[in-house]
């Protein structure tokens, strides 16, 4: 099964208006299956949530995380245990922290690289200067309140560029939840598992991997077979709810070399020869409504390496 | 949470005030030895000038330049410059919490007055609570921005 995941929310622990009981109810009231509790700079409703799922068995599972808010940029940590310090971050050498919670088996990324700092909102920009990106997990791509195109357009172009120089980094999504906001047709990130699974293995195995959908309904689905040497792409319906399927999409792979570009029937399947991509070894599928413009950006799915 | 004050009279263990220059950015640590077990703690914060009160053609320039250097944003209008310095620009200043290196909370929120209350198995969001405290107490104050010079603030530890 395809599992949704909201993996950048607050509360009241740091400045949300939403209690963690609040969070909790918001969280069911879309069919979300997993959240994630990244409050700035404290772990201190980890043990709330607990208490609150244990108390009613709510049919959700948590992600125990925070956001390290520094002054140079915020570092989302999912499946964080215990609190690590960060105050003593060096924008020049921000991988020591990436490695001191990685150590503590946190997955890491950067949130919402592009949002505007100073004299905005001081801190929310990544100033800080990555010499070595296999230290970080992930990257929010689509931080959903951020501007479209200012801010959520050059977060995915420095996934896409970093993904096609070859680094091994998933791609994420999230809601940076402070109230009690809709989801309607907002991106939420998707990864595998099973029903009843173990929510934070099978997070780090879906970062690990790279195997992480974020979508805003639809999910690309991708099939490549080595023996026949071709790619197989179709599209499975998924349970975020307000989303209005049509019948057809554009189906787009990026490559170094470019975009290639093809129609995709909602129920049908594309089948493409590997020999197509020339040299081209990374593929980043994505799927589109009537354009290719970002306002029509459905789905980015897993990347493929050939 | 009941503030202690309506219940308990806690002891004043220390107290420290500064003044920041406009620009600084990092962290001032304060670290308390508890010389006896505590079962209730206070830390209070507080701090002035967090929003700018006055508008200069100076500040307006200032602003403007920023947006163009940092975002490439070409003339941003000056009537949203005016309203970002009065309303969204503010010095932001957060606290942090450790007992004996353990992590015990972090007020971030955007207030010039906050307590960091431990009190009868309870504590203020953002804190964790503890059944005791003794050993060492380091209040770290995270200074994200500071807009106008000689921006004061002081910090107390209380405790019973």
């Amino acid at each position: 099964m395809y599992k949704r995941l909201e993996l950048h929310n607050h509360t009241t622990e740091s400045d949300s208006s939403l209690t963690c009981q609040e969070l909790v109810a918001h969280m069911l009231s879309d069919s979300v299956d997993a959240f994630a509790l990244t409050d700035h700079n404290t772990i201190s409703g980890h043990r709330k949530i607990r208490a609150i799922l244990q108390e009613t068995g709510a049919p959700i599972d948590c992600i125990y995380g925070m956001e390290y808010t520094t002054y140079y940029g915020h570092i989302l940590c999912l499946n964080l245990e215990e609190y690590v310090p960060w105050e003593n971050i060096n924008r020049h050498r921000p991988e020591l922290l990436f490695a001191a919670a990685k150590e503590k088996g946190a997955l890491t990324g950067i949130a919402h690289p592009f949002s505007y700092g100073d004299p905005f909102a001081r801190g929310c920009r990544f100033e800080m200067t990555v010499t070595d990106y296999s230290a970080v997990d992930f990257i929010e791509i689509f931080n959903n309140p951020e501007p479209l195109h200012e801010v959520n357009e050059p977060g995915l172009l420095l996934w896409e560029n970093l993904v096609l120089k070859g680094y091994r980094l998933a791609a994420t999504c999230g809601m940076d939840l402070h109230g009690k906001w809709s989801f309607t047709d907002q991106y939420a990130t998707f990864i595998e598992g099973e029903k009843n699974g173990d929510i934070a293995s099978e997070l780090a195995e879906a970062i690990h991997s790279c195997r992480t959908w974020v979508s805003r309904g639809p999910l690309l689905i991708a099939c490549f077979s080595p023996e026949e040497n071709t790619l197989t792409f179709s599209v499975q319906k998924s349970t975020k709810p307000g989303f209005v399927y049509p019948d057809s999409y554009q189906l787009v792979i990026r490559t170094v070399s470019g975009d290639k570009t093809f129609p995709l029937q909602a129920s049908g399947s594309v089948r493409l020869c590997a020999d197509l991509f020339g040299n081209d070894r990374i593929l980043i599928p994505k799927l589109y409504g009537n354009t290719t413009a970002l306002e029509d950006l459905y789905c980015v799915s897993p990347v493929i390496t050939l | 949470m009941k503030k202690y004050r309506e219940e308990n009279i806690m002891q004043e263990l220390y107290r420290v005030g500064g003044t920041l220059n406009e620009g600084f950015v990092g962290q001032i640590s304060y670290t308390v030895c508890l010389e006896t077990e505590y079962k209730n703690l206070d830390i209070h914060f507080i701090f002035d000038k967090q929003h700018h009160t006055a508008v200069t053609n100076e500040l307006i320039a200032k602003v403007r330049r920023t947006c163009y250097d940092n975002y490439g944003i070409v003339d941003y209008p000056q009537d949203k410059a005016v309203d970002l310095i009065l309303g969204e620009m503010k010095t932001e200043i957060h606290t942090l919490a450790t007992l004996n290196d353990e992590f015990i909370g972090c007020i971030h929120r955007q207030s010039t007055d906050r307590h960091m209350l431990y009190q009868n198995g309870e504590a203020t969001e953002g804190c964790i609570p503890q059944t005791a405290f003794s050993g060492v107490l380091k209040v770290t104050v995270l200074v994200f921005n500071v807009i106008l010079d000689n921006t004061n603030y002081i910090l107390s530890v209380s405790a019973e």
